[in-house]
């Protein structure tokens, strides 16, 4: 079989001309060398701010080993060192490292979710961290003693089995696909902005249940959420040298690594497509896409539902590591911050939208409190309103704002939100981005710059 | 026994009627044209046949086939495909890709053989690349292949479009003005794509179309639309002497020498 | 609205008291949707000229109800007439909002302009973000602003008589009446502005076809930043009146009944000024017999409202918007357009 021509060469944008081999190589010994070596002397006081800048410039070497022209040997060298060796031993050291880059990963997994959505289908979903919060109490309330307290039943005072983890992923993802596809049915019918504020709403009836429902625990939240028993692999962290209490978030590192690789390989075939095709066909011209054959409410669903049973299954692995859910995880905040990642990192582009993730969670879990930390302890009288950790909205509103205004496509853009962004000037003919909105008033005569000559205007848009 | 039959279809959009119990029937394997002055109804009247709109009254069959109640997409599956009068191509896709989007009606493999690449997939994919390059060499835009479509000229993107209403393999194609901004050597060898596309593919063609000169050589039976009502129709040459034809298209008291320059312009 | 009570005598429930609190909701809400009314033609005019959803219109508002809180603290020991200082209030959180919401559009939304769709709309939901945390930064993280000291004295006395009728049971004060009257006539005075004026002619136009208004002479730049302030003023209207109903806000508070506001909006037919008056009314209407309907449980046959739970109000909001866009997505008053091929 001929080798499939379906993502063309032209489209392929890489940076750097020369071979950079010995150059990922350098950045990324001395990088790890730096963390690994100074990671005592960057533990407590003003030092501290040095820790999130070390390990962002650490991370990088996993982009660079991406972007760069440079041998694959070396790129697997990277890789490795860094996923095999140097996160797992800064884990052991400071479990905190363990933490955030669970985290970090779980964001991401979230990230290439709405990217499904929003990136590639343009549909705008602000209400995305509701399927993150149906996996996160699915397994929040059967896999802790909050089972027991519904039922009354003393077999379950601890919840189920926690080997009931391994079946409670698919059911996440199941049950929230089917619930991207019952909200995704009303809602996909509308027009661009309706189903963005009908997103949101949707958000806050997830939020708004989560704090009055009985099963749900309400704002008191669910505590005690169990993670899969894994023996084996306990073993290994044993000999490896990890505390006993580091072993879950070991095994949590692992199993989210497999199922953030998962979702990039499922992310990327589905992008390289007849349904990938079809999703940006109609986040270009839903119309067109129709009429070549689209239908649109199923493409839209299958999208909805992609990115939905993502978060399904990161919220029963979020619900698992923090052992505790709250309805405040799951707030419209929460959505805004997914969606600045994606917008930050390039949106429809996987590499991009894992930057825009690591940068927007290492800025929310270690810059921004460990720069507040540090103040407070430099200036113990300071105003408790200069704390930068309290200004996380403002911070992303900013990257959103600041993003649109002069980079829409992204840090790290897809090729072809790149070509879309820059298109100020539509193709000959075709209606401009402002005329769009308000075709069909009826009289408006269509001024297209370019080629455009006569007929444009048909009189037949008015009423349906 | 005609392809496509449509029966006394109206349309109105709140007072203002766009499509009057218009009758319009296509022989299989024709090129027929529908012409008329701006705002006559042409391109509603393609809306309704492809789904678009729906019809206030009035049938549509295809083949035999009601098409009334059928979305865009389906009626693309039953068969018929179009162009458009201002050009929608998808902007960040090459040529190729566009193409493929078109064939895209025509794939088995689902969701799950994408994700999994199953051999159903990987035999889809490859039909699509297929079809892309034998449409692109069809209508002679091989070269601009991985092209991004809209930095395709202008005329060449009127093609593509064609192209990738074909790959659709439609039985009808509607083209909404193809040569709209063609200067008159792209004309020549629209014309002759046209008949093409009845000749070799078998694709009955109905074009909206300004060009007389083009409608005239190229059509084999005419339409006549004006303030959505059907006005008149026959053979290019009855169309061209019919008087009230020319007092639709230029007014009261105009010389019959100087239609077909005047409608052209 | 906490303040209805029942009547509960065994498992029977009076007609009267079912009345009053019908009658009750029927006022109550009336007061809340002319609140949502005003701020959702905010919105609503906003997207009829530039077919935006400006996130942001919820920080405007707010900053309006702190402007408001900020000249009755300043003018609290002052023996100025009570009205006087609401006007004042009034005035001030007019001017500010107005201004902040025409400096928005200059600054983000204008470069924006002929932007892909989605560019606008995340720009308008950055601006919101940043604008919350700006007040909150501005204002001081002392939490909530208490109003209940600082407005005039009087306005929340009770009103018992109207028109020689007791209606002590209403449960209204005098700043529920104040709401009615000045969001009333706020509505009327934007309804003659849009509709007899040359102003409102031109933003009509602006709205229904920006080219062809540009070609009819119409500056579509001046008419827009006009439409944003007077959105803007009328947003900072309802804050002060929204400070003055729920007597505390913060920097924050704007978000929850903007997006009411634009649910309203949408209710009515968005675009349509008349539709977000109705669609803020209705609202009001559904949101306080939300919040009360489980009280009817007690009646026969109607156990099961006890389940609806009276946090389970600001749903309404949203459930009436899912059931109108489902029934007739253009809202009450909407005019349907389909996209032009």
């Amino acid at each position: 079989m001929t080798t499939l021509p379906t993502t063309p060469a032209p489209l392929k944008v890489r940076p750097g001309g020369g071979d950079r081999t010995w150059a990922l190589l350098a950045y990324t010994a001395i990088t790890a060398a730096l963390l690994i070596f100074m990671r005592s002397t960057i533990a407590d006081g003003p030092m501290k701010l040095l820790q999130p800048v070390l390990f962002g410039a650490f991370l990088l070497s996993m982009l660079f080993a991406y972007q760069w022209k440079a041998a694959n040997w070396a790129k697997t060298i990277v890789y490795i060192t860094g996923i095999v060796f140097v996160l797992p031993f800064m884990g052991r050291e400071n479990a905190s490292y363990f933490d955030l880059v669970i985290q970090i990963l779980i964001f991401s997994a979230l990230a290439l979710g709405l990217n499904i959505v929003v990136g590639l289908a343009g549909l705008l979903d602000l209400g995305y961290i509701a399927f993150f919060a149906v996996g996160a109490y699915l397994w929040g309330i059967f896999g802790s003693p909050q089972l027991g307290q519904i039922t009354g039943n003393a077999a379950y005072a601890h919840g189920l089995n926690p080997a009931y983890f391994w079946l409670f992923i698919p059911l996440a993802v199941a049950l929230a696909a089917l619930v991207g596809v019952l909200i995704g049915l009303p809602v996909l019918k509308l027009k661009g902005d309706y189903l963005a504020i009908v997103t949101l709403g949707l958000g806050e009836v997830i939020r708004i249940f989560a704090n009055n429902l009985p099963i749900t625990n309400g704002p008191q939240g669910i505590d005690g959420i169990e993670s899969a028993p894994v023996p084996w692999l306990d073993k290994i962290a044993g000999s490896l040298g990890f505390a006993p209490e580091q072993h879950k978030l070991f095994f949590l590192y692992i199993l989210v690594l497999a199922v953030i690789s998962l979702i990039v390989l499922v992310n990327r075939r589905l992008d390289r497509s007849k349904i990938g095709r079809a999703w940006i066909a109609i986040r270009e011209d839903e119309i067109a896409a129709q009429a070549m054959g689209v239908p649109l409410l199923r493409t839209k669903l299958l999208a909805f539902a992609s990115g939905a049973s993502f978060a399904g299954a990161m919220g029963v692995i979020f619900a698992a590591k923090q052992a505790f859910i709250d309805p405040t995880s799951f707030n419209y905040f929460q959505s805004i911050g997914v969606l600045s990642m994606v917008i930050l990192g390039g949106m429809g582009n996987i590499s991009g939208v894992i930057l825009g993730a690591v940068v927007v969670t290492m800025l929310n879990f270690t810059v921004l409190p460990t720069l507040s930390e540090v103040l407070q302890a430099q200036f113990p009288n300071i105003n408790q309103n200069l704390d930068p950790s309290k200004y996380q909205r403002f911070i992303f509103g900013f990257v959103l704002v600041f993003m649109m205004l002069f980079r829409p496509e992204g840090l790290l853009p897809s090729a072809r939100h790149q070509v879309e962004m820059h298109q100020d000037d539509p193709p000959a003919g075709s209606l401009s981005a402002d005329n769009h909105l308000q075709e069909g008033t009826g009289e408006g005569e269509v001024l297209s710059p370019g080629f455009a000559t006569r007929g444009e205007n048909e009189r037949t848009g008015s009423e349906k | 026994m005609s392809l496509l039959d449509v029966q006394n279809v109206t349309k109105t959009f709140g007072g203002l009627t766009a499509v009057n119990d218009v009758t319009f029937q296509v022989p299989e394997r024709s090129i027929i044209s529908v012409i008329g002055p701006n705002g006559a109804g042409k391109t509603t009247f393609f809306n309704l046949i492809t789904g678009i709109y729906t019809p206030d009254t009035g049938n549509i069959k295809l083949g035999g086939r009601e098409l009334i109640g059928l979305r865009p997409d389906q009626v693309v599956e039953a068969g018929i495909s179009r162009t458009f009068q201002n050009i929608r191509l998808f902007p960040s896709m090459t040529a190729e890709e566009n193409i493929m989007l078109g064939r895209g009606v025509r794939l088995k493999s689902g969701y799950w053989d994408a994700i999994l690449r199953s051999s159903k997939f990987k035999h889809d994919e490859q039909e699509a690349v297929d079809t892309a390059r034998l449409m692109l060499d069809f209508v002679g835009l091989s070269k601009w292949r991985n092209e991004l479509s809209t930095s395709l000229p202008y005329g060449d993107q009127r093609k593509l479009e064609i192209a990738r209403a074909l790959a659709t393999t439609p039985k009808l194609i509607l083209l909404d003005e193809p040569a709209a901004g063609m200067n008159p050597r792209e004309t020549e060898d629209l014309k002759a794509l046209i008949r093409a596309i009845r000749d070799e593919l078998g694709v009955t063609v109905v074009l909206i179309e300004h060009d007389m000169r083009l409608v005239m050589t190229l059509s084999e039976y005419i339409t006549v639309l004006n303030y959505g009502s059907k006005l008149s129709e026959g053979l290019p040459h009855e169309v061209r002497n019919d008087p009230a034809v020319m007092e639709a298209y230029l007014g009261r008291g105009t010389a019959a020498g100087e239609y077909g320059k005047e409608a052209q312009a | 609205m906490s303040a209805f009570r029942l009547h509960n005598t065994g498992d029977q429930v009076d007609l009267q008291t079912v009345m009053t609190i019908l009658l009750q909701v029927l006022v109550g809400g009336l007061s809340l949707g002319v609140l949502y009314a005003i701020v959702a033609l905010g919105y609503t005019m906003v997207y009829g000229v530039l077919q935006l959803i400006n996130f942001a219109h919820s920080e405007v508002f707010i900053t309006g109800g702190i402007v408001g809180y900020f000249v009755f603290h300043a003018l609290q020991d002052s023996s100025m007439n009570g009205y006087l200082k609401l006007v004042l209030a009034c005035l001030a959180a007019m001017i500010v909002s107005g201004a902040l919401n025409v400096v928005i559009e200059r600054l983000a939304y204008r470069p924006l302009r002929g932007a892909q769709r989605l560019v606008p709309l995340i720009t308008a939901i950055g601006v919101s973000l940043i604008l919350q945390d700006t007040l909150k930064f501005v204002v001081g993280l002392t939490g909530m602003f208490d109003l209940s000291v600082t407005l005039p004295k009087g306005f929340t006395s009770p009103l018992t008589k109207f028109a020689g009728i007791d209606i002590t049971s209403l449960n209204l004060q005098v700043k529920d009446v104040i709401l009615l009257v000045v969001a009333t006539l706020m509505l009327i005075g934007l309804n003659l502005l849009v509709n007899h004026t040359r102003l409102g002619r031109a933003i009509r136009a602006v709205a229904h076809d920006r080219q062809t208004a540009g070609l009819m002479g119409i500056d579509s730049n001046r008419i827009i930043s006009l439409t944003f302030l007077i959105g803007g003023a009328l947003g900072g209207l309802g804050g002060v009146m929204y400070a003055m109903k729920y007597q505390a806000l913060n920097a924050y508070s704007g978000m929850a009944p903007g997006m009411k506001a634009f649910s309203a909006a949408v209710l009515g037919g968005i675009g349509s000024i008349p539709g977000a008056m109705l669609g803020g009314i209705v609202l009001g209407w559904v949101e306080t017999l939300l919040g009360v309907v489980s009280l009817f449980s007690a009646l026969p046959g109607l156990h099961w409202l006890s389940y609806i739970k009276a946090e389970y109000k600001d749903l309404g909001g949203f459930l009436a918007l899912i059931l109108i866009l489902f029934i007739k997505p253009t809202g009450l008053l909407g005019k349907s357009s389909t996209e032009k091929v």
